[in-house]
């Protein structure tokens, strides 16, 4: 896992989040197409969160990717995986936990789910397609254990029920939202 | 013949703005600017109506959007709200004891005599409302006289202080329930959605800062039969807060000020119990900012309703917590029968050719066709 | 209050965007979530603004969370970008985001907010829509508790609000919806789109620009994202039907400013009496005059 994850100042003020938002809101509207993080750090990670997370949200981060002063700034309460709004977890990993899929009557209160991959845009590719997609659409992911595709599948089998992801690898974001369907057939 | 221009816009609000402000100050050289601390004590129960209402304890900003508004309730109450979403929210207060509430007025009608004594305060209840003419054309001698009677009458111990709760006393002999432990986090209505079924908390804060006459109105239907709380107050009081924070360096409660909230409990009759204990009373609560009488107790008896609601299914509209909490906000009701007066040209054609269609259709029966 | 105190009058002045940056974020978390549950009411806080609900505070939170110096901002109101609320609202924006670019021009537009009209031009990649929200919930005229709707709208439910509208066709032999026309997204929930006409539901369909929708009052958020499938309720043998700008000839009326026959019309009462129809979308009118004064002259 890359340990160089830590934020710059500018990760923390208003413009920066505000590009990034449009950004992450952008692949969340056109699953398949990355989003670019504009920051100095080396890692989007941090911008990714400080622009969602604050202290009315509980945020896990089992494995640790981020160290306790970016905790610290971020404010949310730690939780469990199984009781977080925002998981952060590495790809690399396969998933060993069960997220919040929220209700029937309250499906947003599914996780929204951060995987940390190596690259975006080369290795393993994924078919897409839902809405948001033209048709269909395919990215290559570098870095994500294929069983969490079939876990998404299993978590997202009774919409509206489900959750949200977002991969990201050094600076570039991609979003898979609950209802992109992902074509597991040749999924390596 | 012409058509309508499409610019402007902007000059029309201008122009409005302008009117609306040449009628405020229409009395031109004859006029005096009301000052905004004379609004804040010479309209005293006014501006504790915004404070209350705009859900922001600033008695001095308050006053300001009195003027601003022209004394409409309504605006002042939203301006204020409306600054309050600029403002970052900087600590969280923890929970208050409002039997540290130094008093100015507490009455029960439950009984005679209660603990510390009743104290009826600046009221006008028993004031005959009679126009009392002298006022017309008042001095600021006659201001000061006032002040130096009063202060002349009052003997020292009559200063406000604070005084145990009456219901203290109903609980310890065992004719209210028990308070079940100390309370949760209470909802947070500005930061969550009331998504129901809602917490009481939840109704106790939209209540708090709901429109007085609103609640009032849905309160006035539960007495008048719309609901059967029958309540008896076993405790009004008006005083001072002093609002305790957490020091930021060493976490030790500080007093960081104080404010001015009223307070009501009401009884009503028993329930059967949800344990197997004896039956007891039931409680309502109200509470707001400022001096607002009328308010805490309408408050008041909606909480019985709604706790009653919440409990057996609504059976009238005061105790259908989705019925009253989503009525009684000032800042919605009055914003969106406002928005009437917006343009509605697209809907409205709309709403013609349905109605053109749907005629065409009974006037000429179908042969015509669809489009006829 | 302190008699000594003074209002401090140096702190007038509002952070960008006007909303504190967690109130933004809010709403920019509950956007992630109705895009990703397309046409699910996803319930938020709703700041107070300083103008009344009802006039466009769930557009103009949406807007305020969004906006960004490299940002290009439309309003338009019934179509109109001089309509008096759009001219409040943009003025509004001018003023809490300094730096940031207005424009009447639907096409160099990146940011859309707009009540009751979809505009004319097709709308692009580059583009999200804001509409302004009065009534998130096409469920409330059958079933006025929001805790069974909730339930109903995730069961996917719909029967009552069809049955509805059957009686409808019963009573007048044509549904009666003029506006606010309820529309299935991606094959689940059933939203109201918001008071735009019937012209306009079609433009919905797979739509290359993000549509944000907001509800301020009611204090939702819901998405239709791009090139998502949106029904509009119909029955086989009574299907939707748009606005029909023809006269008792059968002939399309055109607007009498610019001479469109493909635009929606407001109709206009002259002083005496007559009638005249002109386009709705001002932007659209101009740049058809524009057009063809160019053609005049070249």
């Amino acid at each position: 896992m890359p340990d160089n994850i830590r934020s710059v100042g500018a990760d923390w003020q208003p413009p920066s989040q505000q590009a990034a938002f449009r950004q992450i809101m952008n692949c969340f509207a056109y699953p398949g197409r990355l989003g670019q993080l504009a920051t100095e750090a080396k890692h989007g990670l941090p911008l990714l969160l400080a622009t969602l997370v604050d202290r009315s949200n509980r945020l896990a981060d089992p494995h640790r990717l981020l160290d306790e002063d970016e905790h610290r700034r971020l404010g949310a309460s730690p939780g469990s995986p199984e009781m977080s709004q925002f998981v952060v977890q590495p790809g690399a990993y396969p998933p060993d936990f069960q997220p919040m899929l929220g209700s029937l009557e309250n499906p947003e209160q599914g996780a929204t789910l951060i995987v940390v991959a190596e690259r975006l845009g080369t290795g393993g590719s994924l078919h897409l397609c839902g809405p948001g997609i033209d048709g269909t659409a395919t990215i290559a992911v570098q870095g994500v254990d294929p069983s969490w595709w079939q876990k998404r599948e299993q978590w997202n089998a009774s919409f509206p029920l489900g959750v949200d992801m977002i991969v990201v690898a050094g600076c570039q974001v991609l979003a898979l939202p609950r209802t992109t369907r992902i074509d597991l057939k040749g999924v390596n | 013949m012409g058509y309508v221009a499409i610019k402007g816009g902007g000059r029309a609000i201008r122009g409005a703005e302008a009117a609306l402000e040449t009628l405020r100050t229409a009395e031109g050289d004859a006029g005096t600017p009301l000052s905004l601390s004379t609004i804040e004590n010479q309209l005293r129960l006014l501006t504790s109506r915004i404070v209350s209402e705009g859900g922001l304890y600033h008695p001095r900003l308050a006053a300001l959007a009195v003027k601003q508004m022209q004394g409409d309730t309504l605006e002042a109450a939203f301006a204020l709200r409306a600054y309050r979403s600029t403002k970052p929210r900087l600590l969280e207060a923890p929970v208050q004891d409002s039997g540290e509430m130094r008093l100015i007025r507490r009455i029960s009608s439950a009984f005679k005599d209660i603990p510390g004594g009743q104290m009826l305060g600046p009221t006008s209840d028993y004031a005959l409302r009679l126009m009392r003419l002298d006022l017309a054309n008042e001095s600021p001698e006659s201001f000061r006289d006032v002040a130096r009677r009063f202060m002349d009458n009052v003997p020292e111990t009559d200063l406000p202080d604070c005084f145990p709760k009456v219901v203290d006393a109903l609980r310890a002999e065992g004719l209210l329930p028990a308070i079940d432990g100390p309370a949760g986090t209470p909802f947070d209505i500005t930061r969550d959605p009331l998504v129901f079924p809602v917490a009481r908390s939840a109704a106790l804060a939209t209540m708090a800062r709901a429109e007085t006459g609103s609640l009032l109105a849905i309160a006035y239907s539960n007495m008048r039969g719309y609901g059967d709380v029958h309540p008896t107050i076993a405790e009004l009081r008006v005083g001072y807060l002093p609002v305790m924070l957490p020091h930021p360096v060493t976490g030790e409660p500080v007093e960081a000020g104080e404010v001015l909230m009223t307070e009501c409990e009401v009884v009503a009759m028993y329930e059967g119990s949800d344990t197997d204990g004896p039956p007891v009373f039931t409680l309502g609560y109200g509470a707001c900012f400022g001096h607002n009488e009328v308010k805490a107790i309408a408050m008041a008896i909606l909480d019985r309703a709604l706790q009653k609601g919440m409990r057996d299914g609504p059976r009238n509209p005061s105790e259908d917590p989705e019925f009253v909490l989503l009525h009684v906000d000032g800042v919605d009701s009055m914003g969106f029968a406002s928005h009437y007066k917006m343009p509605h040209y697209v809907t409205f054609q709309s709403d013609m050719d349905r109605l053109r269609t749907t005629q065409a259709k009974v006037t000429q029966p179908r042969r015509q066709g669809e489009n006829a | 209050m302190n008699p000594n105190y003074e209002l401090p009058l140096d702190e007038a002045d509002y952070s960008f965007g006007f909303l504190d940056e967690f109130a933004k974020r809010e709403v920019r978390r509950t956007i992630l979530k109705a895009i990703s549950i397309p046409g699910y009411q996803t319930p938020y806080a709703s700041r107070e603004m300083p103008m009344g609900r009802g006039f466009g505070t769930g557009g103009l939170q949406l807007t305020l969370s969004l906006i960004g110096q490299d940002d290009t901002l439309k309003v338009i109101d019934q179509g109109s970008d001089d309509s008096v609320n759009a001219v409040n609202l943009r003025h509004f924006v001018e003023l809490t985001c300094p730096g940031v670019n207005t424009t009447e021009r639907t096409t160099e537009a990146t940011l859309i907010q707009s009540r009751h009209r979809i505009p004319e031009v097709d709308l692009t990649e580059s583009q999200v829509l804001i509409l302004q929200v009065p009534y998130p919930d096409p469920l409330v005229v059958v079933e006025p508790s929001e805790a069974k709707r909730k339930v109903m709208h995730g069961e996917g439910d719909y029967s009552r609000l069809l049955t509805k509208l059957y009686e409808d066709i019963v009573q007048f032999d044509e549904i009666t919806i003029s506006h606010r026309y309820p529309t299935r997204i991606n094959g689940h929930y059933v939203i109201d789109p918001s008071p735009i006409p019937r012209y306009d539901v079609p433009r919905l369909y797979r739509s290359k620009a993000l549509i944000l929708l907001g509800a301020g009052r009611e204090k939702k958020i819901y998405a239709v994202p791009p090139y998502t499938v949106t029904e509009p309720l119909a029955f086989d043998d009574v299907p939707f039907r748009t606005e029909d700008f023809r006269d008792a000839n059968g002939h399309r009326r055109a607007c009498g400013r610019c001479g469109a026959t493909d635009s929606f019309l407001d109709e206009l009462i002259a002083e005496d009496g007559s009638k005249a129809w002109q386009c709705s979308d001002s932007d659209y009118c101009n740049q058809r005059l524009a057009e063809l004064a160019q053609e005049v002259s070249a």
